[in-house]
């Protein structure tokens, strides 16, 4: 349970070793600025004081010196403030920066097996409003609660030198009000900061998906149902966030209280020293301003210790995705990529997680380099995640897969990517121009390549018909491009890669006729000497195979040659 | 031929400008507008923000004589070298005061607290309502992740300006008044200090403020980017992996925020030092008071009583000016983030009918479209009518098909009968009432539609299937019944039961975890369990497997019957089993008739048809 519990907190430190300079710099900077500023008052209240009684008694005092000091105060409380704002913002953006990479990177070889049961909306919302609050962690709980721990050791210290009773006094109202308080504080609001969060991701979600099927929320739903659900979801985030409320200000007002109630507890103290002479006048003022003022060091640590528990809800969520173990591990000495591009299943078995069902079930077949297999069958009988297979995006329980007569388990998964390439239903593309989209496959590619891909896949009279050519921005979920477009540019795509081996996974579906004809007329380019899977019901694509297999249930229930 | 390419996804930041926010000049005129907007908002949330604000007056006033209290009782101890018991009194009003500002101190945090949540949860009613208004027929056209981003983030980001900047803005006037009027009296060459200096805060306030402005706009506009750009990495991470690309990118995406630290510190580095220099000059001041008053002290020109009372009162004079820098920048983050939402609820909505007669239909209804002439506005191609003078009558109990090639306005005129679009001329009659006269929701009451790619909810598949609950027919007994029936009917029942949580499977907004066939069929079910008498279909069952292809025809084949019928047809079965063919084109009606008349005229459609068989559809 405790090692669970810190599994956060300890990563969290783990991120920060990199920046720990700039961390330090920081809290540095921070004890310099609290110091300062309860050194101005102090000063301040003696210097007036001793004054006021040189001026009524006509003694001589030396004034230059605590003058000097005052401006000198105020210069170094401002200062230090701007650059420790800047070097905790600095440390800050810096973490951020190599956590976006991090986190990016490690998703990675979670893709796409591990991930499917998310949603791009859900996943986008944790990693940016989880990355951001993270923030929190350096701004606003390590730089303050470092800050204040050297800045109230200092302080201490210096009113021992006056008085133990005083800094005693000084002391526990320091505890009561950046410990103490700061910790209940933080008991009572741990529930709330997590369920912020959870509440923020549910209404982007709401909202995303109101969006993209207000039509058949328009037809089939209760608009009352519906405007009531939104209220809900905006009530349940922002009763946490008035729980949050409640306990802030309730802390923040204590804690005024305290502080204020201390300083006067050393008022009191000293007054009783000044009667028995062991202080004169103006060091009573000073100790009355220094009490007051000292508790600027912990003013921030409520809030920091709050923030606390947003930021282990976003780190817990984070680490949670990444620990996920990769649905296929990489092999510790993989071989070099085969030459020969025959392709064998062998009684290849799969079963999903969860799943007592065979997805696939001692499945064999077996291509000479450049022929071509056509998979048939109904939806969940197999032919996707043969697919997943041979892409590595799965392992598979029995049997082997061998590509020029090398297993698939020896070779890495970027290895066997990099000999094939897909073609399937669902294209992405980028949000970006369309010759960003088709470099993704070939960075070096030249222009004439590019031309000539395009001009294979049919689609390079379109291309340079759009406003723009290839620079055209093709739009989120490609708006500008419409969905014959989209296949071809996959297509072209596919064919800069050049990869030995195709497979074509339902690449024609839901195309009108027209369209598809061109799509197909690429497709056959595409496919030109080399070794094919080709999962379609269209009988255009399967003449081009020269076996045909029937699944149903994970098994081939039918061969066919042609 | 100029093109110069791009080799990687990373953001190209003119195009992503462009892409992202449709150049909104930011000028002052501008800036004032979406600052004037928020205020007028604010009238909203008036009376929590005043309550906030007269506590927080209510507190600057007992703090002054606080204040008061305290010299006394330094200037009797440490001048006059009073015993503690003569200052008792003193003391104990000080307590009195503590705890009353404690309370106060609450109550304002509460109060400017709920002006923030009341005015957030109106804001989003407002934009939930808007969204509403401007229909699918808009929202067709969204981005989902930025529009989410707005309505959450965004009105979020809107918060701090109601709970801090507009009551703070008010208290930094009130208390340092309130403080300078004591303080004039008892050592007026303090109170000229500090009467001089204020002014001075919010003059640079403003005049640093303009520069950081310009620049958290921009700042915001950046992390607008970088987020759209981080969710089409991720969507894409499969596509990235098959091209090896992923790694790549990854440094991109830590080059990209990088990118973004270096940005935002800049504007950080000028809106911190707005701060600083009102920091420096309320610190400087306060030295300044200091060293006035010692000296001043020191020649007997006042009593100390008084010094020390001004003493106490300087830094609490500046304490609600200082706060300014924070509430300044509370306001900039507002102004960033209001802009979209401004603009979504300025958006203007399309055309839609305002017609409020009620519909009830006990029976498929004859349909009848009258000249209907529609074209989009605002596009480039300008007065082409995207549908032009078509009449075309749909009757009770029968199926049309729609074919054409795309772009010949088949989804338009679909969206049209479902009164997503309204036509800018021509009547759709149902039975003998004009549907520009029906309220919409009532006519779409009667209709069950099944897009192309059905959108499932975040929720249980009990909750996709029966939407609304009410809807149901009053065929069934009990809502159960309905919903069993529903699925049976869209052959969904078998693969729901073999689920392990049934009809209570969780799903999500694309439908994770379940096939393209079964996501039609839980939308077929839908249908059904609304059982309505008028049909619209989108281009039926035309991405899927034979067997799931068999279990959905029959299943529209049930559904089809004793209703009338639309469907945008692509698969020659669905055509020909058709009582009537209408194929489009440009908008226009080129054909019209049963299947085997069509065939022998041997035009548009026998050409269509030729080609769809040896497509093999």
């Amino acid at each position: 349970m405790n090692t669970k519990k810190h599994r956060e907190l300890r990563w969290l430190i783990s991120l920060t070793r990199p920046y720990l300079g700039w961390m330090l710099a920081g809290v540095l900077l921070a004890t310099v600025v609290i110091i300062s500023n309860v050194a101005l008052l102090a000063v301040s209240g003696w210097f007036i004081t001793a004054m006021a009684i040189s001026g009524l008694t006509g003694t001589v005092i030396n004034y230059f010196t605590p003058a000097a000091a005052i401006r000198g105060l105020a210069i170094s409380r401002t200062v230090g403030r701007y650059l420790e704002r800047l070097v905790t913002h600095e440390a800050t953006f810096k973490l951020l920066a190599g956590l976006r990479q991090w986190f990016f990177e490690h998703l990675e070889p979670l893709a796409p097996a591990r991930l499917q049961y998310l949603q791009g909306g859900d996943l986008l919302s944790r990693i940016r409003a989880d990355i951001d609050s993270l923030e929190n962690a350096y701004l606003r709980i390590f730089t303050p609660t470092l800050a204040a721990l050297s800045a109230s050791l200092l302080m201490v210290l210096f009113l021992l030198f006056w008085s133990p009773a005083i800094a005693l006094a000084n002391l526990v109202g320091l505890i009561l009000a950046g410990l103490v308080l700061p910790l209940i504080a933080l008991r009572l609001g741990m529930h709330s900061g997590k369920a912020m969060v959870q509440a923020r991701s549910d209404l982007r979600q709401r909202t995303s998906e109101t969006l993209r099927g207000l039509a058949e929320l328009t037809l089939y739903g209760n608009p009352t149902q519906r405007i009531a659900q939104i209220q809900t979801e905006n009530t349940a985030l922002v009763a946490p966030q008035r729980q949050q409320n409640r306990i802030d200000a309730a802390s923040g007002a204590l804690s005024g209280l305290i502080s204020q109630l201390t300083g006067l507890g050393v008022v009191v103290l000293a007054i009783g020293l000044v009667q028995g002479s062991v202080l004169n006048g103006p060091e009573l003022v000073m100790l009355a301003f220094f009490a007051t003022a000292s508790f600027e060091a912990v003013a921030a640590l409520p809030v920091a210790f709050r923030a606390f528990g947003e930021t282990q809800s976003a780190a817990q969520r984070i680490l949670d995705l990444v620990d996920a173990e990769p649905a296929v591990t990489e092999p510790l000495t993989p071989r070099p990529a085969p030459t020969q591009f025959d392709l064998e299943f062998n009684h290849v078995s799969l079963r999903y997680p969860g799943s007592s069902q065979w997805a696939l079930n001692h499945i064999s077949f077996k291509l000479t380099a450049g022929q071509k297999l056509a998979v048939r069958g109904a939806s969940g009988s197999g032919k996707t995640s043969i697919t997943n297979l041979l892409l590595k995006f799965w392992d598979f329980e029995t049997g082997d897969i061998r590509i020029g007569g090398c297993s698939i388990r020896e070779l890495n998964g970027d290895t066997l990517r990099s000999l094939c390439t897909v073609v399937s239903q669902q294209v992405h593309l980028f949000n970006t121009t369309v010759a960003a989209n088709l470099y993704l496959a070939k960075p070096d590619a030249s222009l004439d390549e590019l031309y000539e891909a395009c001009r294979t896949a049919a689609i390079l009279d379109e291309i340079l018909a759009l406003p723009q050519g290839f620079d055209t921005e093709v739009g989120e979920a490609a708006t500008q491009v419409s969905g014959g477009q989209m296949r071809r540019i996959a297509i072209a795509r596919a064919l800069l890669k050049n990869a030995p081996i195709v497979i074509l996974d339902e690449p024609t579906e839901g195309l009108d006729a027209t369209t598809e004809q061109a799509v197909t007329s690429a497709l056959e380019h595409l496919l030109i000497g080399r070794t094919a899977l080709i999962i379609s019901h269209r009988p255009t694509l399967l003449t081009l195979a020269d076996q045909i297999i029937m699944m149903d249930r994970g098994k081939v229930i039918a061969v066919d040659h042609v | 031929m100029v093109h110069t390419p791009c080799r990687s996804m990373s953001l190209q930041s003119d195009a992503y400008a462009h892409m992202t926010n449709p150049a909104v000049p930011k000028d002052k005129e501008h800036t004032r507008h979406l600052d004037l907007w928020l205020r007028a908002e604010a009238k909203l949330v008036r009376h929590p923000l005043n309550a906030a604000i007269i506590l927080g007056s209510f507190n600057g006033f007992l703090l002054i004589a606080q204040c008061w209290l305290l010299a006394n009782v330094l200037n009797d101890t440490a001048i006059n070298h009073q015993p503690l018991s003569s200052v008792w009194g003193y003391i104990a009003g000080i307590i009195g005061l503590f705890i009353l500002r404690a309370g106060l101190n609450f109550g304002n945090q509460r109060f400017a607290f709920e002006a923030g949540a009341q005015l957030r949860t109106e804001l989003r009613a407002q934009l939930f309502a808007k969204i509403d208004l401007l229909g699918p027929a808009w929202s067709r056209q969204q981005r989902s992740g930025a529009v989410a981003t707005e309505v959450v983030d965004g009105v979020e980001a809107l918060e701090k300006y109601y709970s801090l900047y507009l009551p703070q803005i008010q208290l930094a006037v009130i208390i340092p008044a309130a403080i300078l009027v004591f303080v004039f009296p008892f050592d007026w060459v303090s109170g000229l200090i500090l009467a001089i200096t204020a002014p001075l805060l919010p003059v640079f306030m403003i005049i640093i403020g303009k520069q950081t402005e310009k620049l958290n706009q921009e700042q915001w506009q950046s992390l607008a980017r970088m987020g759209a750009h981080f969710f089409d990495m991720i969507e894409g991470l499969t596509t990235l992996k098959l091209f090896n690309a992923a790694r790549r990118e990854a440094q991109f995406i830590g080059r990209i925020a990088d990118d973004y630290r270096l940005q935002t510190m800049k504007v950080l580095r000028i809106a911190f030092l707005s701060s600083m220099v009102l920091e420096f000059l309320a610190a400087l001041s306060i030295a300044m008071v200091a060293v006035y008053v010692g000296f001043r002290l020191m020649y007997g020109d006042i009593h100390y009583l008084n010094g020390i009372f001004v003493l106490l009162l300087a830094p609490e004079f500046y304490l609600p000016l200082r706060g300014m820098g924070t509430q300044f920048h509370a306001r900039m983050d507002a102004l960033g983030a209001v802009e979209p939402i401004i603009d979504l609820l300025d958006t203007e909505p399309p055309a839609h009918s305002t017609g409020t007669q009620p519909l009830s239909l006990t029976a498929a209804p004859d349909l009848r479209f009258e000249a209907i002439e529609f074209s989009y506005p605002g596009l480039e191609s300008g007065n082409t009518p995207v549908i032009h003078r078509l009449h075309l009558t749909l009757a009770a109990n029968t199926q049309t098909a729609l074919v054409g090639v795309s772009g010949a306005g088949k989804t338009t005129l679909s969206q049209i009968l479902l009164g997503f679009l309204k036509p800018q001329s021509g009547e759709i009659w149902i039975n003998d009432k004009r549907l520009s006269a029906i309220d919409p929701a009532a006519w779409q009451a009667q209709i069950a539609w099944l897009p192309q790619n059905p959108t499932l909810f975040h929720g249980t598949l009990a909750e996709n299937i029966a939407m609304d609950p009410k809807s149901s027919g009053p065929k069934f007994s009990g809502h159960g019944d309905a919903l069993r029936a529903a699925a049976a009917n869209a052959h969904a029942l078998d693969f729901i039961e073999r689920l392990p949580q049934g009809f209570d499977t969780l799903v999500g907004e694309r439908g994770q975890g379940l096939s393209g066939g079964e996501i039609q069929r839980i939308a077929l079910a839908r249908a059904f369990y609304k059982d309505a008498p008028v049909i619209i279909l989108d281009e039926p069952s035309a991405s899927l497997d034979p067997e799931s292809e068999r279990l959905i025809t029959e299943a529209i084949d049930r559904l089809t019957t004793e209703r009338t019928v639309l469907v945008i047809a692509h698969r020659l079965a669905t055509i020909e089993r058709s009582g009537q063919i209408v194929v489009l084109e440009g908008g226009q009606i080129i054909e019209q008739g049963e299947h085997d008349t069509l065939l022998a005229r041997n035009g548009s459609y026998a050409r269509l048809f030729r080609q769809y068989r040896s497509d093999g559809l």
